[in-house]
């Protein structure tokens, strides 16, 4: 008489399973954006990065799916100035500073991509919500357009590249000129040739780019004033939104455990359900059951040695059990 | 030619409160070492011996049922286990608590003991599903240390072969239910207990 069955760890656990799991970075699973809308007052009077939806301003359902911005080494475009003479809280430098901590090695107070000599002061800079990104943005799987034109379309050259730098922030890849439209990222010019327009950080779901390329292949008007307020970010934001193409997918690293349940035919023949059994002497509803008694199982239950029920999982539909039948059941935990 | 069917079922478990507790406790808290199997869902007044399309039909309707998705509240759940017993078996295990709905008093604790019928139990599991009415103890002890963990718990489970419940001082009478389950048999009994309103409250 028993209503629990020790698993055999030796054949009934498989632990830790680890499995990467990808899916559309946008809400709902979306696997790209073609609208992109702001809040109508966000980043108007100052700060310098903008929270970009995914619908319009008065849609409850809509949702932040990134961040884009302007961000300069010498804090231009943010009122502020060094010598602290004018109110101001030099928003664009404190982001770029922020940035070169986070993602930059000790001692590299500045950006600097690949074939080109000199740092870049100022960049622009996409930031993926974490609710979206979850654990990482999936390289070589996303492609942002800018200009109405679409003539700047920009990728990673992770396909191209069998050793990424790894730095203090994780794996960095050269931000290219490209497209992964056809399925496969086409690379239209290579960091070798021609230098990377911005670096893209995945474990962090960071892209950062090159200001004085983006103003010359984007059209972006980067007016720099030194204590002044230039709503940069939202010269950013138009060309994204001029774009209209930001596809991306992130990534997710599942480790799951397997309980294979094992029913044999000789167990887990009766219930407790109240409608099994008639009156209080315990006698079946169905007199068929006598002799052939039939239960179904709806629902498996983990429990650990002291009887508490640790997880749970349900069969879409009821599996009929008897002493002709047995049933394996695989149920599969996440972590 | 038709093909066997070689599909194995294979089902996503989620987490029950108790289960996210203990894995937020860490220091292997979390250890899984057994599985047991339910049909909370069941109406076994479904199993029709006289389907005009005969026995392979009997439990059709049971199943084509969709089923409900699972709760993560322990208690809602596993309710109503499958039980091994012998194919001889004509009668199912019950439980006898010797008592029905009671109203409990606030100064009187309620003494509850269970025996099995057709079966055997060692101990039982005592649920009680609002701690709001009354304190439970297997042993009738209720140390400071049993209260103040049943103060900040929405349900309480003791194990034993009896249980003892002290009703709480409440304002308004308040009613919770008590499940006793056999440990061994999985018979439940499950009963409805009301603490009436402390008589000392005059308002």
């Amino acid at each position: 008489m028993a209503q629990y069955t020790e698993f055999d760890r030796e054949t009934d656990v498989v632990e830790n399973q680890r499995v990467i799991v990808s899916s559309g970075i946008f809400s709902a699973g979306a696997g790209s954006l073609t609208a992109f809308y702001t809040s109508s007052l966000q980043g108007n009077q100052s700060a310098s990065f903008v929270n970009v939806y995914d619908k319009a301003e008065g849609d409850a359902t809509r949702e932040v799916q990134f961040a884009c911005g302007f961000a300069s080494f010498g804090g231009s475009g943010s009122l502020g100035n060094t010598t602290k003479t004018a109110t101001g809280n030099r928003e664009t430098a404190a982001l770029y500073r922020q940035f070169a901590n986070v993602l930059l090695p000790p001692g590299t107070d500045k950006f600097t991509f690949t074939n080109f000599a000199s740092a870049s002061e100022d960049i622009f800079f996409v930031v993926m919500n974490r609710a979206r990104q979850r654990e990482k943005m999936d390289p070589g799987n996303w492609e942002l357009a800018l200009t109405a034109t679409k003539n700047v379309r920009l990728i990673d050259d992770s396909g191209a590249t069998t050793t990424p730098t790894v730095n203090q922030a994780g794996r960095v890849f050269n931000v290219v000129s490209g497209s992964i439209a056809s399925g496969t990222a086409a690379t239209f010019r290579t960091a070798a040739n021609g230098g990377a327009l911005g670096n893209f950080y995945p474990d962090l779901g960071i892209i950062i780019l090159d200001a004085a390329h983006m103003e010359g292949s984007a059209s972006i008007t980067t007016t720099r004033s030194t204590n002044g307020f230039d709503n940069t970010q939202r010269e950013f934001f138009k060309q994204i939104a001029g774009g209209a193409y930001f596809a991306a997918r992130r990534e997710e690293e599942v480790t799951s455990t397997m309980y294979f349940c094992r029913a044999n035919n000789k167990e887990f023949n009766f219930s407790n359900n109240p409608t099994f059994t008639t009156g209080s002497a315990g006698q079946f509803t169905q007199a068929t059951f006598e002799g052939d008694p039939k239960t179904y199982i709806t629902q498996i239950g983990l429990y650990n040695e002291t009887d508490e029920l640790l997880a749970i999982a349900k069969l879409s539909q009821p599996v009929l059990k008897s002493f002709s039948r047995e049933a394996v059941i695989k149920v599969k935990l996440d972590f | 030619m038709g093909f066997l069917d070689n599909t194995s079922i294979t089902v996503d478990a989620i987490l029950t409160k108790k289960g996210r507790e203990l894995l937020a406790r860490g220091e292997n808290a979390f250890q899984i070492t057994k599985f047991a199997l339910a049909d909370d869902e069941v109406d076994y007044n479904l199993w029709d011996t006289a389907h005009p399309n005969g026995s392979s039909y009997y439990g059709a309707v049971i199943e084509n049922m969709p089923v409900l998705e699972a709760f993560t509240d322990e208690t809602q759940v596993m309710r109503y286990k499958l039980i091994t017993l012998n194919k001889t078996t004509t009668q199912m295990p019950t439980l006898n608590i010797g008592i029905g709905d009671t109203t409990m008093n606030f100064d009187t604790n309620t003494v509850i003991t269970a025996n099995t019928t057709n079966g055997s139990d060692t101990s039982f599991s005592f649920t009680l599903s609002d701690t709001d009415i009354a304190y439970i103890s297997a042993d009738g002890n209720f140390s400071a240390a049993t209260i103040a963990t049943q103060q900040t718990q929405k349900t309480a489970t003791v194990t034993g072969t009896q249980a003892t419940l002290q009703p709480r001082s409440l304002r308004v009478a308040k009613s919770a239910k008590l499940t006793v389950e056999g440990n061994n048999t999985g018979a439940i009994s499950v009963i409805t207990l009301t603490t009436a309103k402390d008589p000392s409250f005059t308002t």
